[in-house]
C-alpha cells in the first residue's frame, strides 16, 4: 500500500505494576484514517499520548515521518495536531483569540476564519468555548489541532458524548480533512463510527492489539470462521428510527 | 520573544475578563479600607471633657478657651448627667464651674476624673491647669514668669487610613499571588488545559513567564488604583515615590507568586489548595500589622511576626507611602523580602509539577 507516516514498534507503557500498553506494533499510512478501538482501559489513550510526546515511553519506538518521537519531541510536535480527550481551552478568550494564540505557539499567524469555516463555526468567532455545545466544542478542538497544518492529526474519542446528529456531522468534518491530504489517527468505542470512517482499525484489549485490518476484512474473517448472529439482521435499528424521526440536522444553536 | 508577548497579552485579557479577579484584586481591598475607615480610631488620643457650667456667662469665656484646646473634646451638660457619663466611661474628665465662679478672683474649680484611667486624668489636669494659668496670667502679667517657647514643627496629622491602606494593599498583593496563582493553575492542570499546551512546541517557561509578567502588571495596577483612590477619597497622606512603591510591591509579588506556584505544584484540585492557602495567608493577614499595629503582640509572637514576608512588605510599603522613606531606608525589609524571594522561588521550582 502507500507510504508509511507513523511506525509504532514494540511500544510499552507501565504504571507501576500495571502494563497499560503491552508491546504493540502498527503502522499508519499517509492520508489514511486509522482507528484504534477498544473498551475503556484498553490502553488507547496511553498509546496516543506516547505518540503525541505527552507521555514517556517505557519500551519500544515510535517514528513519525521518519523522526523518533522521544528524541525529536520538539520537531514531532510541529508535525502533529492533537485533540485530547476531555481537555479544555482557556475560559475567557474567544475562538478567534484562541486560534491566533495557538498559531503563535507554532510561530504562525493563522487564518482563523478559514479554520473556523473548515469546522463550520465561522459565526462563532467571538464566542467563548464555554458557550459552545458539545459538538461545537469538539469541532473547535479539531480546528485548534489544525492551526499548524499538521501531517498527522490525533483525535481521542472525538464523538463521545455527542448526539447522533452531532456525531454524523463530525464524521463529515473528519472525512473532509482527510480529503485535504491529512492523516488521521482516532480512537473510539463506537463500532459504527469505525466502520463508517476508518480505512483500517486496530482493536485493543488489555494493552494488546488483538486484531488489525480493514473493517470489511475483519467482518469477512469473522464470518469465514462460521460466525452467525443469533437473529437475522434487521433492516433498520433504533438509531435509524431516531434519525428518521428527528432528522439529520444539527440541534446545537 | 513574540510568543512571550502574545501569551502575556492573552493572559492579561483573560485576567481582566474575569469578574471575580476585579472583585478580589480591586474592589475587595477598597471595601476593606472603606469598612475599617469608618471605624473612627481617630478619636483616640483626644480627651473627653464634660463641662457642667453653673455660672452662666461668667463661665462662658473659660469654656471658649477650653474648646480651643485641640487635645480636648468638649461637651457641655448638667452636672448630674455629666457625672453619670463619667461613671459610664464616656468622659475622661468632668469640670464643674460652680455658680460662685469668678474669673477675676482666685478660686477653685472642681474636676472629677475617671479613676480607672489615671493617664488621661493626669494629662487632663495638666491641660486644664495650663489653660487656667494662661487666663490668670492674662489678668495679672508678671514679668519674671518662666516661659516655655514652643516651636511649631510642621507635622502631618496621620490617620488610621494612613496606617491601614498600605497594609491592605500589601495584603491584596499577597492574596493575588497565593490564591490567584494557586487556584488558576490548579484549574488549568485539572481541566487538561496545560496538557493541550504541551502538545504544541511552546516552552513551559514561556508560558510561566507570560503569566508572571501579567500578574506583576496587575500588581502595578492594584498599587496605582488603591493609592489613587486613597488620595482622592480617603485623604491618604501619600508623600512617597510611586516608583519605589512599585519596586517593593513587585518584590513582594514575586514572593507570593512563588508561594502560589508551589501550592499549585503540590495540589491536584482546588479542594486541596484552599486549606494550604488559608493556613499560610490567615496568620499573616492577622499578625503582620495590616489592620492593627504589631506593637501590642506578646514578645515571642512579635518576634516571629518580624520575619513574616507580609510584615516586611507592609512595613516597607507603609514607610515609603506615608513616611516618604527611600529604598535604602527600607533596606532591612528589602533584605527580608529578598531572602523570602530566594526561599519561595527555590521551593516553587522544586515542587512544581505539571501533571
Amino acid at each position: 500500500m502507500s507510504e508509511t507516516i507513523l511506525e509504532v514498534s514494540n511500544l510499552v507503557k507501565r504504571y507501576g505494576d500495571l502494563v497499560a500498553v503491552n508491546n504493540i506494533s502498527f503502522s499508519v499510512h499517509r492520508q489514511e484514517i486509522f482507528g484504534i478501538l477498544g473498551p475503556n482501559g484498553a490502553g488507547k489513550t496511553s498509546t496516543l499520548e506516547m505518540i503525541e510526546t505527552l507521555r514517556s515511553i517505557d519500551g519500544g519506538e515510535v517514528f513519525l515521518n521518519g523522526l523518533e518521537v522521544h528524541t525529536h519531541a520538539q520537531e514531532v510536535k510541529r508535525l502533529i495536531g492533537v485533540q485530547l480527550q476531555s481537555s479544555s481551552f482557556f475560559d475567557k478568550l474567544n475562538l478567534k483569540e484562541l486560534l491566533l494564540l495557538f498559531g503563535e505557539m507554532y510561530g504562525r499567524v493563522v487564518d482563523y476564519h478559514k479554520l473556523l469555516a473548515e469546522v463550520e463555526l465561522e459565526d462563532k468567532a467571538k464566542a467563548q468555548v464555554g458557550q459552545l455545545s458539545g459538538g461545537q466544542k469538539q469541532r473547535f478542538s479539531i480546528a485548534a489541532a489544525l492551526v499548524n497544518e499538521p501531517l498527522v492529526i490525533f483525535l481521542d474519542e472525538p464523538t463521545t458524548g455527542l448526539d447522533p446528529q452531532a456525531r454524523r456531522h463530525l464524521w463529515g468534518v473528519i472525512k473532509r480533512i482527510r480529503a485535504e491530504g491529512k492523516t488521521i489517527v482516532l480512537t473510539t468505542h463506537y463500532m459504527e463510527e469505525a466502520e463508517e470512517l476508518c480505512d483500517r482499525v486496530a482493536i485493543m484489549d488489555q494493552g494488546k492489539i488483538i486484531a488489525l485490518d480493514r473493517p470489511q476484512e475483519l467482518v469477512r474473517h469473522l464470518l469465514a470462521g462460521g460466525f452467525t448472529k443469533e437473529r437475522v439482521e434487521r433492516l433498520a435499528n433504533l438509531e435509524d428510527v431516531f434519525l428518521h424521526l428527528t432528522g439529520h440536522s444539527l440541534r446545537e444553536d | 520573544m513574540r510568543l512571550k508577548w502574545k501569551i502575556f497579552v492573552a493572559s492579561l485579557k483573560m485576567f481582566f475578563r474575569q469578574r471575580e479577579a476585579i472583585i478580589w484584586t480591586l474592589l475587595f481591598p477598597l471595601f476593606m479600607i472603606t469598612l475599617f475607615g469608618f471605624v473612627q480610631f481617630d478619636g483616640i488620643g483626644k480627651l473627653d471633657l464634660g463641662i457642667a457650667n453653673e455660672a452662666g456667662d461668667k463661665g462662658a469665656r473659660l469654656i471658649e478657651s477650653l474648646k480651643n484646646v485641640k487635645t480636648l473634646k468638649v461637651r457641655e451638660g448638667e452636672r448630674q448627667a455629666e457625672l453619670l457619663e463619667l461613671g459610664k466611661g464616656e468622659r475622661d474628665l468632668v469640670l464643674v464651674i460652680s455658680s460662685d465662679f469668678n474669673a477675676e478672683s482666685q478660686g477653685h474649680l472642681t474636676v472629677y476624673f475617671n479613676d480607672a484611667r489615671p493617664q488621661e486624668a493626669q494629662l487632663g489636669q495638666l491641660v486644664l491647669q495650663r489653660v487656667f494659668d494662661e487666663i490668670t496670667f492674662a489678668q495679672n502679667p508678671s514679668p519674671n514668669r518662666l516661659m516655655v517657647d514652643a516651636v511649631p514643627v510642621k507635622s502631618r496629622n496621620l490617620t488610621y487610613i494612613d496606617f491601614l491602606l498600605p497594609g491592605v494593599l500589601s495584603m491584596s498583593i499577597m492574596q493575588m499571588g497565593i490564591f490567584g496563582v494557586a487556584f488558576s493553575f490548579v484549574s488549568l492542570k485539572k481541566r487538561g488545559i496545560l496538557r493541550r499546551l504541551w502538545v504544541t512546541p511552546i516552552k513551559p517557561s514561556d508560558f510561566i513567564l507570560g503569566q508572571v509578567a501579567m500578574r506583576l502588571i496587575v500588581v502595578l495596577v492594584q498599587i496605582s488604583i488603591i493609592i489613587g483612590v486613597g488620595m482622592l477619597f480617603f485623604h491618604l497622606h501619600f508623600i512617597g515615590s510611586f516608583l519605589e512603591l512599585f519596586l517593593v510591591g513587585l518584590m513582594g509579588a514575586i514572593v507570593f507568586l512563588s508561594i502560589g506556584f508551589a501550592l499549585a505544584g503540590i495540589s491536584k484540585s482546588e479542594d486541596q489548595v484552599a486549606p494550604f492557602a488559608n493556613v499560610i495567608s490567615l496568620p499573616m493577614m492577622l499578625l503582620s500589622g495590616i489592620f492593627f499595629s504589631r506593637s501590642n503582640l506578646p514578645g515571642v509572637i512579635h518576634t516571629i511576626t518580624d520575619f513574616f514576608p507580609l510584615t516586611y512588605l507592609a512595613d516597607a510599603m507603609r514607610s515609603i507611602a506615608i513616611d516618604g522613606a527611600t529604598l535604602p531606608q527600607v533596606g532591612p525589609q528589602l533584605l527580608g523580602l529578598g531572602v523570602w524571594c530566594l526561599i519561595s522561588c527555590t521551593l516553587a521550582v522544586k515542587v512544581f509539577r505539571w501533571e
